[in-house]
């Protein structure tokens, strides 16, 4: 679809056949005659419209420029606008007639200010009453531009004459400037109904089309009028087939509108929607199928007839018919799959098709309508087609293929296998990179096709020539290899490597390697004498840079830690307590340090990630900016909670307390701009919550010292107080956040609810602004900050479930807990899904979590975690009334009945 | 007969020597403008005139000169536009009302406040008393001295009393006009 995107900056492409198009772009481009004109130059030219003596031709020319200039978005200031406006002006005494036109044509794309632009009324009027059925037509259109609504009455019988003039472009112009008018004047021209009747009944389809456009502008606020004019139009014989697309968009509209039928009533001009299928007009049998297909709550009876027409369409000739034709059908497969079915042969033809969008829509479209039982078939026939289109459209499909595998988990093998073969095949980075992510996310989400994508990514890597890749994938089988059933089918793929591969690949395999050595002890004696080979690896450290990567070096530092290391071999795996950046920072500082004798101390790293006052003054990055921000970042928020998890790690009383289970975003306690900021994070782990105060300091005239956080548990009482983690000193702006903590302990494993009051407490100093040293004693002070609340959402983080059918079998019958809620109105049961979605905070399963357009009832499926590594499923199912009151079903399954439970609770309190 | 003869003798000559002028026709409103130019291009006076709204852009050809007339609108709304008209003319004409005694002074400041923009220096200027058929018309030396017109010292400033509907002085403006014709 990018293709149709356009810069309009851009040189205008030549015509032509597409195929000469693509060989020899360079040669076939031709420029606009106008491409690169400037507007100070155009706006010298145009001074040529004052000479006493005009030249038209020359004229023509330069308002042709100055309409382009417009054209292309250029603007001119109201001083620069007056100006040509009334040079232009003055050509009204010119007769030629293409000057004419062109004056008209700029006049209304220029518009200068109103109080300018009643200069040219007069000869407007003039021109109105001319012989000449151009000048009439033009000077119409202007004049209806421009005129305001006293103006209009004195001329106004003049224009509703012409409504009904012989000439068919007078009285188009006179329709299309009644249709502008029409909105603030519409008393006046609703008085020319006579009229436009007469020219709805036109021959000329122009006049026939803005008749009929306009009669339905002066009723488009007046529901009533609307549908009596659709029945009065219905009956009529509308002509022109634009009046007749018209009128099929009103008719939608109306039956939009309409109260859906009772029962097996028929709809309300469906008949006529159904007539315009067989009208001679591909437009509108296009317009008509359309319309029907876009109904709400369209029956699949109701829908045939237009699909059979579309169906057509996929076969035409004309690029554009097939276009709309596959767009069309690609959104009904949204709602009704299978009506778009019977399409699919003609649809796969068109995966080839030479036009870009159309081939992507359709294999969307297809992939949307394959059920379990036809994706076989389908892969095989894309399969064919995927040697013949280009890289950025594979990428396209294999996108749709991880969709759909994550839609039908149970076909993982036939959609790895296809995966795996187009893998083998030849193809740039981001292609191959899109396949191997593909396979990475089924991996990941797919328990039974981890093996078999291992196994396919092994014969990957043994002709990958993309490092990257090489690298990732390595780095996968080092993390997953050693877990599964028989780890040591690897080994002989990975150590490939370490023998054929470029420096980085190797260094990256022997570190795979050396994670089945900790692993798999019953391994470890081999993969011991394969590292040892790796000693001699003839790695050049020169070549590889200054990010090097010493194969030697990590041999010899993995044999150590397998063979010697007190830690025992669970040590290739270290559990860095410092945070990556931090250290990447201060051995950036040792290096730049002119005395390297020293060694690098350990020890000396922060172990709280600081970010450096560069940083801070650039973009804050990462945890910084959500930080800094005190907002929740949506964007990558699952390295924001691994950077969480490391500042916890850093603290030992912290650390202690065992993982984290999820990381609520953070809510800021205190109003934008008061002296100190305040960001609450809260980390819900087992048996805990630790509430995480980033504090910023913006005053610069105190130092705040002993910082704590109090927090009154008085309306909680199955919390109780653990420790209280102070800080010594709030930083300032420059410096970033401090942490100060409190942890709450609960009943382990459960949903306990509760506001708390905060308090920030700490010793103020003031710094004494001659000296600039704080004073000594300083006076202990405290400072109300915003509540904080422990919602059952924070228990609850969302959890993929490949298959929901199958875990909600699994789980209970008997925890199954079924309630209806009324939840108001809602614009929309989109609106509702997402409201809802976002107070459970749980994973929407199969694609539910997008309503189809129009649809009145709506199931949504979620699945999640709950605290204590519980499962639970959420089955939810919405309907929305012709007011908009959206009601819903919520059935919930857990392996708990106090979970099921607690999940109709958050949803009752919501 | 010599009438006859000069005659046959102008259409002659303009037929090789057109030549052209531009005039631009301003005043207050009311005061004849558009008459005017409808006496000079068919000698027919009307009686009941619409205002102009915005401007007319008339031809006339007299006597081997082609007249170029920018009629423009007297109302208050287009005063402001005047200049750009006026730009590059040959003759600016200005016509008065010289029956409407209450209107004169702001003809006055009007005209006054037009002929100090510097893109009008030097262009010729026309005064025409119009309407001197009405009894209480002033007469020449009265709208010189109304009108304050002895100030204008930079250009070439004429002033004649006439009437569109008797036709009176018609022929003395047209004279001058040919003469300032390029």
């Amino acid at each position: 679809m990018a293709s149709t995107a356009q810069n309009t900056l851009e040189p205008l492409r030549a015509g032509g056949d597409s195929k000469a198009k693509d060989e020899d772009m360079e040669e076939e481009l031709e420029y606009s005659p106008f491409y690169g004109i400037e507007k100070g130059a155009v706006l010298q030219e145009a001074r040529c419209f004052n000479d006493s003596h005009v030249d038209p031709r020359r004229c023509q020319q330069v308002i042709t420029k100055l309409l382009y200039l417009l054209t292309q978005g250029e603007s001119f200031t109201k001083a620069e606008a007056s100006e040509v406006f009334f040079s232009v002006t003055k050509l009204f005494q010119h007769k030629d007639v293409h000057l004419r036109r062109m004056v008209y044509l700029v006049i209304k794309e220029i518009i200068p200010s109103s109080d300018e632009v009643i200069i040219i009324t007069s000869s407007l009027m003039k021109d109105m009453n001319s012989k000449n059925d151009l000048y009439r037509a033009n000077a119409i259109r202007v004049l209806c531009r421009i005129i305001d609504s006293q103006m209009l009455l004195q001329i106004e019988r003049y224009l509703k004459q012409a409504v009904v003039d012989k000439s068919a472009v007078v009285a188009s112009a006179v329709l299309a400037g009644a249709i502008h008018l029409a909105g603030a004047n519409s008393e006046v021209i609703k008085r020319w109904s006579n009229e436009v009747q007469e020219a709805i009944n036109s021959r000329h389809p122009m006049v026939q089309f803005q008749a009929v456009a306009l009669m339905h502008a002066l009723r488009a606020n007046d529901r009533l009028a609307v549908s009596k004019l659709v029945t009065q139009l219905t009956r009529s014989n509308v002509r022109s087939p634009m009046g007749q697309c018209l009128l099929v968009r009103y008719v939608a509209q109306v039956i939009a509108e309409s109260q859906p039928g009772v029962g097996n009533e028929v709809r309300p001009f469906y008949d006529f929607l159904e007539s315009c299928l067989r009208h001679k007009s591909e437009v509108v049998i296009f317009e008509a199928a359309r319309a029907i297909c876009n109904m709400r709550d369209v029956t699949t009876r109701e829908l045939t007839p237009a699909v059979t027409v579309l169906q057509l369409f996929l076969s035409s000739s004309k690029p554009v018919l097939r276009f709309v034709a596959v767009r069309t059908l690609n959104k009904v497969a949204m709602s009704h799959p299978m009506a778009v079915t019977n399409c699919n042969i003609d649809m796969e033809s068109l995966i080839a098709d030479p036009n870009r969008s159309i081939a992507t829509l359709a294999i969307t479209t297809l992939l949307k309508t394959g059920n379990e039982s036809s994706i076989d078939r389908l892969l095989k026939q894309i399969g064919g087609f995927m040697s013949e289109i280009a890289d950025e459209f594979k990428v396209v499909v294999v996108e749709a293929i991880k969709a759909l595998c994550l839609k039908f988990p149970q076909k993982y093998r036939g959609l790895m296998n296809f995966l795996s073969n187009v893998l083998r095949e030849d193809g740039g980075f981001e292609y191959k990179k899109a396949i191997v992510d593909a396979i990475l996310v089924l991996i990941r989400d797919i328990p039974e096709a981890k093996e078999m994508g291992l196994a396919q990514l092994c014969e990957f890597i043994e002709d990958c020539e993309f490092t990257f890749l090489s690298v990732q994938i390595l780095h996968l089988m080092g993390e997953e290899g050693p877990r599964t059933k028989d780890p040591a089918r690897y080994i002989r793929y990975i150590y490939n490597r370490v023998i054929l591969e470029n420096a980085t690949v190797r260094a990256a395999a022997l570190s795979s390697l050396a994670r089945f050595g900790a692993h798999c002890p019953d391994l470890r004696d081999r993969i011991l004498m394969l590292i040892k080979r790796a000693l001699y690896d003839n790695d050049d450290e020169a070549s590889a840079g200054p990010g090097g990567n010493g194969v030697r070096d990590r041999a010899t530092l993995y044999l150590y830690q397998l063979q010697e290391a007190p830690e025992g071999p669970e040590s290739v795996d270290p559990h860095w307590r410092i945070p990556a950046k931090g250290l990447e920072a201060a051995l950036q500082a040792y290096l730049a340090s002119p005395d390297q004798e020293e060694p690098f101390d350990l020890s000396s790293v922060p172990e709280v990630v600081a970010p450096s006052p560069a940083k801070a003054k650039a973009k804050p990055q990462g945890l910084a900016a959500a930080v800094a921000a005190g907002l929740s970042n949506v964007s990558g928020p699952e390295t924001q909670a691994d950077e969480y998890a490391d500042m916890l790690k850093a603290v030992p009383q912290l650390a202690a307390l065992g993982p984290v289970f999820k990381t609520c975003s953070p809510v800021q306690l205190t109003e934008e701009e008061t002296e100190y900021k305040v960001v609450c994070v809260r980390h819900v782990l087992e048996g805990h919550i630790v509430f995480q105060f980033n504090c910023t300091n913006t005053v610069r005239e105190q130092v705040l010292e002993d910082v704590s956080v109090t927090m009154d548990l008085a309306d909680a009482e199955e919390f109780s107080e653990e420790a209280v983690l102070p800080l010594k000193v709030m930083p300032g702006v420059e410096e970033g956040p401090g942490q100060t903590y409190v942890v709450l302990a609960r009943p382990p494993g459960s949903m306990a609810l509760g506001r708390f009051l905060n308090i920030l407490r700490f010793r103020i100093k003031e710094i004494d602004p001659t000296t600039g040293e704080a004073e000594e004693e300083g006076y202990e002070d405290e400072y109300q900050l915003e509540d904080v609340e422990v919602a059952a959402a924070d228990y609850i983080k969302p959890a993929f479930a490949p298959n929901f059918r199958a875990g909600w079998d699994a789980l209970p019958e008997e925890s199954e807990m079924v309630d209806d809620y009324g939840i108001g109105q809602r614009d929309s049961l989109q609106d509702a899904v997402e409201a809802v979605g976002r107070i459970l905070g749980m994973q929407a399963c199969e694609g539910t979590d997008a309503v189809p357009p129009n649809a009145r009832s709506h199931t949504l499926l979620l699945s999640g975690i709950v605290v204590g590594d519980v499962q639970v499923l959420v089955r939810l199912s919405f309907g929305i009334d012709a007011q908009r009151n959206v009601a819903m079903k919520l059935a919930v399954r857990s392996e708990s009945a106090d979970v099921s439970e607690a999940i109709h609770a958050i949803i009752q309190e919501a | 007969m010599a009438a006859w003869l000069r005659s046959v003798l102008d259409w002659l000559k303009s037929l090789f020597f057109t030549r052209e002028m531009e005039l631009a026709l301003i005043g207050l409103q009311n005061a004849g403008k558009t008459s005017l130019v409808t006496v000079l291009t068919s000698g027919q006076f009307q009686e009941d005139m619409i205002p102009t709204v915005g401007f007319n852009m008339r031809k006339v050809t007299k006597g081997g000169v082609t007249l170029k007339c920018w009629d423009l609108g007297g109302q208050t709304r287009f005063r402001s536009m005047w200049e750009r008209y006026c730009r590059g003319v040959q003759a600016i004409v200005y016509v008065v009302d010289s029956a409407d005694l209450d209107s004169l002074d702001a003809a006055k400041e009007e005209l006054h406040a037009l002929l100090v923009k510097p893109s009008l220096a030097g262009i010729p200027l026309l005064v025409l008393g119009n309407k001197n058929d009405l009894p209480e018309a002033l007469s020449v030396n009265e709208l010189i001295s109304r009108l304050e017109l002895k100030m204008i010292q930079d250009r070439e400033t004429s002033v004649y009393s006439m009437s569109c509907r008797t036709q009176a002085n018609l022929d003395v403006v047209l004279r001058w006009l040919q003469a300032h014709a390029k």
